[in-house]
């Protein structure tokens, strides 16, 4: 049983296995070459790329939860230049498939980064992070309010950053809303070729001693294996209602997570917070889709999209 | 070159109260520690807790490499239970240790409390690199909390004791007890411990012009340069560098390149 095709076809990109990294836990791609041959992967998603490098928040920007994690990055990263002069030419050299991530201000700000990247080859596909909870001054109000929290506005989006670029576009969501379905039609509408889902759920960690919130932003995303069932959820709610593909993710650590949200609809999924615990989980998981696939004698690992016995 | 190894425990010994050192068996790993560089232990095989723990490589000798901890919470109390032949899996080593500096006169490594933990690994290599047999300041609470003194003894190094409670050596916070060693444009100051003394150990060497290379903490999920999640404040200017990475730039930084007036990294 050599003959297993691990392909999909995440809405236009031609991934060879159905697993890449989530955006922010993997840095720009490279930096674990040594730990494994990254090019393994169907895809490397890389950090948030905004149009200028940005510093990010304060410290401290980690507090662990109980089988997860709060982070509050606040999206530092080295911006749109250093990534196309100093990471991509390493990525096109170790022959990586690259979905870039993005995140602007403005639907404008958008459209450029995407724009830019199809422009100078810096992406085999567009991921429009619509849904970072750690960007806004969580003082300021009772909570960030972010465009994937509006249907309308992810439409518009998505129409203004679809407009500017012809390559597979996937729009991020929130897991910070009542329905997903609603946002995740909105993209759909707007024109993305795929969702993807889910970013960090709000959370806060309060240090009894001191009194005071563990984060210094207050408030910050939570991830890793205890956000799973609500992710398999969402991805299960949007992947019925949706003629887009879904790529999922959400607290995937294992081989047999991975095929949960396959069974619930997802093309594809991302590895996220588990790679911090194991910097090759992303390929383990490769390998044990593999050995599934042989144990129950599938030849084709689409087989198992959407295939939810109920 | 960092390793992720499954390494034999061969021992963890209690060597003051809640406070144990482990050795462990790990070739590459031990191969390839410079002193001041750290790793991240599994402190358990479950889910709970995720994150793996950041410990600085105490020594490192031929196949094997330790790591002195103190128990402060779930991770490290799983820690201490881990027995001799247990496998623990390790990522290391990671960041950039003590910049080793020839051209200097006098070299101080000054420990309060756990902070002593990478500082025997490099009294050993400046000693071994002909540089210089350092002189050691520990600073801990009280006598019983004193790490490592023989061990520094018997390297042929000057010990000079601080307690908070005068229950060993002087009563005196360890940059006042540093000041009484009067060092100069000529000492370099290597300081690992709590933050409060190491700003006021920086702050020390800025009167008295010496060097302070200081070995900081930060919480960590990665521990090796993808999340960004470990970053300190610095004073540069330039926007891209106000933030640095506590794994990958550091732990050790020229003290002179940290702004200790943001408050701690670590709650
Ligand atoms: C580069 C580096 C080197 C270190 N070297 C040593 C060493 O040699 N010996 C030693 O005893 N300790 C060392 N520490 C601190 C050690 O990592 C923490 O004491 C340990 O993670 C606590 O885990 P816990 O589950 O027992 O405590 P908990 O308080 O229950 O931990 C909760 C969470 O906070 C994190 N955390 C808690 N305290 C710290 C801290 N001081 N620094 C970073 N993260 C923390 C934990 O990793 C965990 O994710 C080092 C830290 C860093 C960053
Ligand atoms: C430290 C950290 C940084 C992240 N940064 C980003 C980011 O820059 N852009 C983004 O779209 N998502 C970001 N995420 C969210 C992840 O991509 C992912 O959606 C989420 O963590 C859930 O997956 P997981 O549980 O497998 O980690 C980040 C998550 C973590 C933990
Ligand atoms: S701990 Fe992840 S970047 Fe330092």
């Amino acid at each position: 049983m050599t003959d297993i095709s691990l392909k999909v076809n995440l809405g236009g990109l031609v991934m060879k296995n159905p697993v890449t990294v989530a955006s922010g836990t993997f840095g720009y791609g490279i930096e674990y070459d040594h730990y494994f041959k990254v090019s393994e992967l169907g895809a490397v998603t890389v950090k948030s790329l905004s149009l200028k490098p940005r510093p990010g928040n304060k410290p401290p920007r980690i507090s662990e939860t109980p089988a997860g994690l709060l982070n509050a990055i606040g999206l530092q990263n080295v911006g749109i230049e250093v990534y196309l002069k100093e990471k991509l030419p390493l990525l096109r050299e170790k022959n990586c498939t690259i979905i870039a991530n993005i995140y602007g201000f403005s639907p404008e700000e958008y459209a450029e980064l995407a724009q830019r990247l199809e422009k100078e080859g810096g992406a085999d596909a567009i991921e429009a992070n619509l849904s970072c909870p750690n960007v806004h001054d969580a003082k300021a109000s009772c909570g960030p309010a972010l465009v994937a929290q509006s249907p309308e506005s992810v439409a518009e989006y998505t129409r203004i950053i679809r407009s500017a670029t012809s390559l597979p576009l996937y729009i991020k969501l929130s897991p910070n809303v009542a329905d997903i379905r609603e946002p995740a039609l909105a993209a759909q509408e707007g024109g993305a070729d795929a969702v993807a889902l889910i970013n960090t759920l709000l959370g806060m960690n309060i240090d009894v001693e001191t009194r005071r919130p563990c984060l210094r932003n207050l408030v910050g995303g939570l991830s890793g294996p205890a956000i799973r069932p609500v992710a398999v959820k969402m991805v299960w709610d949007a992947a019925r209602v949706l003629s887009i593909p879904v790529l999922g993710m959400g607290g995937i650590s294992s081989p047999e997570d991975a095929i949960q949200f396959l069974l619930a609809g997802a093309t594809a999924v991302a590895v996220g917070s588990a790679t911090f615990r194991r910097p090759d989980a992303a390929l383990q998981i490769v390998k044990g889709l593999h050995d599934y696939c042989a144990r129950q004698g599938i030849d084709d690992i689409r087989q198992l999209i959407g295939a939810l016995e109920s | 070159m960092t390793h992720l190894l499954d390494c034999t425990v061969l021992s963890n010994a209690e060597v003051a109260p809640e406070h144990r050192r482990m050795i462990l068996r790990g070739e590459a790993i031990a191969r390839d520690t410079q002193p001041g560089q750290f790793c991240m232990l599994e402190s358990n095989p479950g889910l709970i807790p995720f994150l793996r723990r950041p410990m600085s490589i105490e020594r490192s000798e031929e196949d094997r490499f330790s790591v002195l901890y103190k128990i402060v919470g779930e991770g490290t109390r799983l820690l201490s239970k881990i027995q001799p032949g247990d496998t623990v899996n390790v990522q290391g080593p990671l960041g950039k240790g003590f910049p080793i500096q020839p051209g200097y006169e006098r070299h101080i490594l000054v420990g309060g409390g756990i902070g002593i933990a990478p500082l025997p690994g490099l009294a050993e290599a400046l000693i071994r690199q002909n540089i210089a047999t350092p002189e050691v300041l520990l600073a801990a609470r009280s006598r019983d909390m004193l790490l490592c003194e023989e061990d520094f003894k018997s390297l042929g190094c000057s010990v000079l004791l601080t307690t908070d409670d005068g229950s060993a050596g002087m009563k005196a916070f360890a940059a006042d007890a540093l000041r009484e060693m009067k060092p100069h444009e000529k000492t370099v100051v290597y300081v690992c411990g709590p933050m409060i003394m190491m700003a006021t150990v920086h702050r020390l060497c800025m009167e008295t012009g010496s060097l302070c290379l200081a070995s900081l903490e930060a919480h960590m999920a990665c521990g090796d340069s993808v999340c960004m999640g470990c970053v300190v404040e610095t004073t540069f200017e330039e926007e891209f560098r106000r933030m640095v990475r506590v794994c990958h730039d550091g732990p050790v930084f020229d003290s002179r390149h940290i702004n200790w007036n943001a408050g701690a990294p670590v709650s």
